[in-house]
């Protein structure tokens, strides 16, 4: 029964989604946007071109990409994650205001379930849309005049699966803050002020968009702990081969993702539990 | 006497705030009765099913289901329990039959079982051309009926409807009055039902609890209630005053009481139209010249007056606990 719930509930988040082509569209809009032109024009590798930087120094900056732009379309990637998770709390907002949470809640069907079932839509929202941003940023490379993502590495079965589990635990650990504060939220113009308390610092204080070289020593702090920089550096040490330039190989990150992760869920299944429960 | 499905012990219920909503309520509903529970805005309706669907926590007193108290086995009585709320609470974004598909998998209808459920409540409701369509293009009747549907599909013991009537236009009123009492019949499901218009729940419910300011202030059948003012007059007036009648008319069976004034007699009777046809047969026996018959009978309005103390105020703003209540699926909907 619990099983059955679940996908039944699952299904239904994505059947929405797949209904809503311009919700689809919209979400890929962003980081098509940022690879097609942010990407494109703050290309940082033409500033600090060969006459400023050798080879080994550039690579060092780039943490072993190839180059600037091969670097910020795997940080993309993470862009997306945290950007499509944002949803899922807005959603919740939304099916609250319509009375669908209220029938779901009304149900025999357990606390955890309800949450799980949003989860698991939200991560398959991210993944899709995660690896939909990859085909972009690679495609790009193959179009003349524009800059792409260039796999310098070969990841592998293993690089591939560390990649998909850190998109993953993202995509959970991230959807799962923002569902909680859906569930605790009642009005979505609060919510959409809180969201953007939290995105832009989590995607500032990251490394997504532009090298940690490049931050001050505190930030630099801040950004190896960002659960985004963690997902981003297992996609980017896989993808570039360049294990020379990280301290720890990806398992490490995806190991302290995966605890983060952990431990948001958990955060998120008791407040979920608190808000459902019958006052 | 059939043991009670629902037995409803001093239940009450109080907000943080102090608001109390409801003040120690009981009363039992028997198996495959539709029970109604009549009030005004605010009256602690909505409060009273909350508790009994465990959607709230009683602060006081207690009520079982099938002999299951709510605080205790609360997914239990879910399980048994169809609850159609005052709001639609299907997903605007999938088919009636998507909704009805997903509701099966929440309360774990027989997968055997469900398509051919479906398929018999869709066209029970009168919805299965519009099975297919999203539920954003279904109109307020067909949504409503969509809702009893979902809460009818497990089969539950007892269906919990929370003003099922609100918002609709009169057709749409009329029509959801003889659903339910095709469903409670086909299904033997019983019914509690919550309103606040008095003709809905005199015409719909077995019995009806009078509640006003979270107290239950009368309960009974809708004729009893009647009755206890005083029951139907019928007034016959003739077109020339003759014989006297009154005995005749008191010979008729049901006829309580014949007042005779001017050429009209006044008949106090429990049931009106019961006794009309006996009453006019009397005065063409007695070829007494008939101008006009009418049954006029208590409305549910002066029973309410009658029993609360105040006219009853249907289009009244909701109360604080009503806000309280309903704070977070506020969607301002208000006949």
């Amino acid at each position: 029964m619990t099983i059955r719930a679940f996908t039944a509930l699952t299904r239904r988040e994505l059947l929405r989604w797949f209904r809503t082509p311009a919700a689809i569209v919209s979400s890929l809009l962003m980081p098509f946007f940022y690879l097609l032109l942010f990407g494109q024009a703050l290309n940082i590798g033409k500033l600090v071109s060969a006459e400023h930087l050798s080879y080994a120094q550039a690579a060092l900056v780039y943490q072993g990409a190839p180059n600037f732009y091969s670097y910020f379309s795997a940080g993309m990637v993470g862009f997306v994650l945290l950007f499509t998770s944002l949803f899922a709390g807005a959603n919740l907002i939304f099916d609250k205001r319509l009375g669908f949470v209220k029938r779901v809640a009304a149900s025999p069907v357990d606390r955890s379930i309800i949450l799980g079932s949003r989860l698991a839509g939200g991560m398959i929202r991210g993944i899709l849309l995660g690896v939909a941003v990859f085909a972009i940023a690679i495609g790009f490379a193959h179009l003349p005049g524009l800059a792409g993502l260039t796999v310098s590495g070969s990841p592998g079965v293993l690089g591939v699966a560390e990649i998909l589990l850190a998109m993953m635990f993202l995509a959970a650990a991230f959807t799962s803050i923002f569902l909680a504060l859906g569930f605790v939220i009642e009005k979505v113009d609060s919510y959409f002020a809180v969201m953007n308390l939290l995105n832009l610092p989590l995607l500032f204080t990251s490394n997504a968009l532009f090298p940690r070289y490049l931050y001050p020593p505190w930030l630099q702090v801040i950004s190896n702990w960002n659960p985004v920089s963690l997902a981003v550096d297992v996609i980017r040490e896989n993808l570039f081969a360049s294990s020379a330039y990280y301290p720890y190989p990806p398992l490490v990150y995806l190991g302290f993702l995966f605890v983060i992760c952990a431990v948001l869920v958990s955060l998120a299944v008791v407040i979920t539990g608190r808000t459902l429960a019958a006052r | 006497m059939v043991d009670p499905i629902i037995v409803v012990d001093r239940l009450a219920k109080e907000f943080p705030g102090g608001i109390k909503a409801v003040r120690g309520v009981s009363f039992d509903v028997a198996p495959k009765e539709i029970f109604g529970f009549l009030g005004p805005n605010g009256a602690g309706k909505s409060t009273t099913l909350g508790m009994l669907t465990t959607q709230l926590r009683p602060t006081g007193g207690r009520a079982t289901i099938e002999g299951l108290d709510v605080l205790e086995h609360p997914r239990e009585i879910r399980q048994r329990i169809g609850l159609v709320f005052q709001e639609s609470t299907a997903d605007d974004e999938l088919t009636g039959r998507e909704n009805l598909e997903l509701s099966a998998a929440l309360y774990a209808v027989p997968r055997g079982e469900t398509q051919g459920r479906i398929d018999r409540l869709l066209s029970s409701l009168k919805l299965e051309d519009s099975a297919g369509r999203l539920v954003k293009t279904y109109s307020g009747g067909m949504r409503r009926r969509l809702e009893i549907a979902a809460g009818i599909l497990h089969t539950p013991h007892v269906l919990f409807l929370d003003e099922p009537t609100i918002g609709l236009d009169p057709q749409g009123r009329a029509g959801i009055g003889t659903y339910i009492r095709e469903l409670r019949d086909k299904f033997g499901v019983t019914v509690f039902v919550t309103t606040h218009y008095l003709e809905e729940a005199d015409q719909l419910c077995d019995r009806i609890a009078i509640i006003d300011h979270g107290e239950i202030r009368a309960i009974g059948t809708p004729s009893e209630l009647k009755e206890r003012l005083g029951g139907d007059v019928v007034t016959l007036t003739l077109r020339e005053e003759g014989a006297d009648l009154t005995s005749a008319f008191r010979a008729v069976p049901g006829v309580l009481d014949v007042q005779r004034q001017d050429g009209r007699y006044r008949l106090k009777t429990a049931r009106g139209e019961a006794i009309v046809a006996d009453a006019v047969k009397c005065c063409l026996d007695a070829g007494a010249p008939l101008a006009t018959v009418a049954v006029k009978r208590p409305s549910l309005d002066e029973v309410f007056l009658e029993f609360t103390g105040r006219e009853y105020r249907e289009e009244e703003g909701p109360s604080a606990a009503d806000v309280a209540m309903r704070m977070n699926q506020w969607r301002g909907r208000r006949p």
